[in-house]
């Protein structure tokens, strides 16, 4: 046991007061740089020879402090990226340590908002004030945080759900050429949610998006309903490229506090090509060498660090989840560019919108053949697994047939027939906008059609075969149907109750 | 050869100026090599990393900044205080009046600074403002 009968309470309290005095007096002479360049959005920084990587710089203006975060730090120099204009930096001004990197407002106060890569709210709303802040730049969890994802993050389109099933905690990468569909299908996800009410909270973050664009999806976010359960990180191509840059990191950090806080989120990164883009633009002014495509060279690491934040978190840490959509832009199908390929190979598989198939009026676009989760039926449920076996692969040998057949040779029955199924399937699978379905419609309407329920009915006729029989099903076996919507297995007689409506 | 850091000049400067019984020589030299490597352009960074090599080898050379005229005692004091900070065996700091600091008082040493002044309070303020 310590002895405490020689200690002075006069004395101990001497030391504390002058120890406090010392540091106090300390804490005043502050390491300052001065600003020797400034352009484009870059500036560049001699003496703060302790600033660390990402650390925020503080500029004083005449308008105020302006902040930069350090990115290039050099033997002679730092090369800092400014959070905002700079109209207002000049040449000599003094700079200053904030003594911390990036963070933002996180919480549920953000729920219902949209805010700019620093969480300050551009909506027109009240100012956003949160208990806690995220940090931008934050390390993956490790492999012992993380469990396998298992749970079906559902989408409420039939073609994902049936072929290419997303668990939450997955990665799955939208892709495709512009106006195929690619933020469509990210909507569609995000208002699932709020429809099934899967308690997932989506975050969707617009990087470099029109504001016109960004309005339109708030508007109709709000008419449906999701807007309580969302929140948006919008940047415009107005906006300086560091924000750019910054928008997914801080709209992670966003989803992270309902990962670590035990719920699920859902994360949209529209669209990380031109995230590449600002990261290309800010690395060249910061004079780093050009690579591929003039990209820098961690432009891989940009993109993995950013999508290993995404996880399926250990019951330990609570089982959150965080689920990531990056979608990325290909210029006319070409998925093997730079970009894509660095994508493609860090996400757990990709759903590839194809022009083709779009303005064939197949919408969704999506590409049976390129398309792959590669989580699989792990993610899937009961109800739709065990409807979906063996039709990604029909639908593709469907795909391939029926060009063979565009040029008009003649076609045993066999083969005919696998067309003329796969035309059916292909119309049912066909979906409208803002319409998602839930489990027990795309199991009961898959199931009537694999089963060659539908054989007698038309292509043309089979969407309104699809919701006479969805409305009388409801009708008549309310009670089967909400049992096969938890995602249960449907047993025989649910099975049986859907082929005689679809007789 | 390969361009020599400014800081790697300045070491060296600082080293060769602490050192050196010929100072006047040293400073052509080094006159001689920023005019033939065409860095004399960079002469006032190079000034101010020296400056800052040569308070790292203790004697501290910077500026006070005030609105009005300080004491002598007060500049004593803060002298002394620069000593216990930075641990320097010399310090020499010239006295600058500047109205536009509106009060109190701002200490400039190579690399570091102490802004103890109505301005730069008003400033991180305003940003507050701004902010908010």
């Amino acid at each position: 046991m310590t002895d405490t009968s020689n200690i002075s309470i006069t004395e101990l309290s001497n030391d504390l007061r002058s120890a406090i005095a010392k540091l106090e007096t300390t804490g005043n002479l502050n390491e300052v740089g001065v600003v020797l360049r400034v352009g484009d959005g870059v500036v560049w920084v001699r003496g703060l020879r302790n600033a660390g990587y990402n650390e925020v710089l503080q500029i004083e203006t005449e308008e105020g402090i302006v902040e930069a975060f350090a990115l290039n730090l050099m033997e002679d120099e730092i090369g800092a990226v400014l959070l905002g204009e700079d109209s207002k930096v000049k040449a000599g001004q003094t700079v200053r340590l904030k003594g911390s990197v990036l963070s933002v407002p996180v919480g549920t106060e953000l729920l219902g908002r949209v805010v700019d890569p620093l969480g300050h709210a551009i909506d027109g709303g009240a100012a956003i004030k949160t208990k806690q802040q995220g940090l931008v730049e934050r390390e993956a969890i490790g492999v012992m945080g993380r469990k396998s994802v298992h749970e079906p993050l559902m989408t409420g389109i039939s073609a994902i759900d049936v072929m290419f099933p997303i668990g939450r905690g997955q990665r799955e990468l939208i892709i495709g050429d512009r106006q195929t569909g690619k933020t469509a299908l990210a909507i569609d996800t995000m208002i699932n949610q709020a429809k099934q009410n899967t308690g997932v909270v989506n975050v969707y973050v617009a990087i470099g998006q029109k504001r016109s664009k960004i309005a339109r999806l708030v508007e109709r976010l709000k008419q449906e309903g999701v807007m309580e359960q969302t929140i948006i990180v919008a940047t415009s191509p107005a906006d300086p490229a560091s924000l750019l840059y910054l928008a997914p990191y801080a709209a992670t950090a966003m989803g992270e506090y309902f990962r670590d806080n035990s719920q699920h989120a859902l994360m949209i990164y529209d669209d990380l090509t031109k995230h590449a883009v600002a990261y290309r633009q800010m690395s060249l002014l910061l004079r780093r060498p050009p690579g591929r495509e003039a990209y820098p060279g961690d432009v891989f690491y940009l993109h993995s660090r950013l999508l290993e934040r995404s996880a399926k978190l250990s019951d330990d840490l609570g089982a959150g989840s965080l689920t990531a959509l990056p979608i990325i832009e290909t210029q006319a199908g070409d998925i093997s560019a730079y970009i894509p390929t660095n994508v493609i190979s860090i996400t757990d598989g990709q759903i590839f919108l194809e022009t083709d198939l779009f303005y064939q009026g197949v919408r969704p676009a999506i590409s049976a053949g390129l398309s792959v989760s590669r989580v699989g039926g792990a993610a899937q449920s009961g109800a739709i697994k065990s409807v979906s076996g063996g039709l990604k692969l029909g639908l593709s040998q469907f795909r391939e047939l029926a060009s063979f057949a565009q040029f008009g040779s003649d076609l045993d029955e066999s083969t005919k027939n696998q067309i003329e199924r796969g035309q059916r399937l292909t119309e049912l699978l066909k979906q409208p906008q803002y319409k998602p379905m839930s489990i027990w419609e795309q199991a009961a309407s898959i199931l009537a059609v694999t089963s060659g329920y539908f054989d007698g009915v038309p292509a043309d006729k089979i969407k309104a075969a699809q919701a006479a029989m969805l409305t009388r099903l409801w009708a008549d076996h309310k009670k089967d149907m909400e049992t096969l919507d938890t995602g249960s297995k449907p047993d025989d007689q649910i099975k049986r109750s859907d082929c005689s409506r679809s007789r | 050869m390969a361009k020599l850091s400014r800081r790697a000049i300045a070491q060296y400067a600082a080293t060769q100026l602490t050192k050196s019984d010929e100072r006047s020589t040293f400073i052509l030299q080094l006159a001689a090599y920023l005019v033939t490597t065409r860095r004399t352009k960079e002469l006032n960074l190079i000034i101010r990393d020296i400056q800052f090599y040569l308070s790292e080898a203790g004697s501290v050379s910077g500026s006070i900044t005030s609105a009005t005229e300080l004491t002598l005692e007060t500049k004593k004091a803060i002298e002394t205080y620069i000593k216990q900070q930075t641990g320097a065996t010399t310090v020499a700091l010239d006295s600058l009046i500047d109205p536009s600091v509106i009060g109190g008082v701002k200490v400039n040493i190579p690399d570091y600074e102490l802004d103890a002044t109505v301005s730069r309070s008003l400033t991180v303020l305003r940003t507050r403002f701004k902010k908010a």
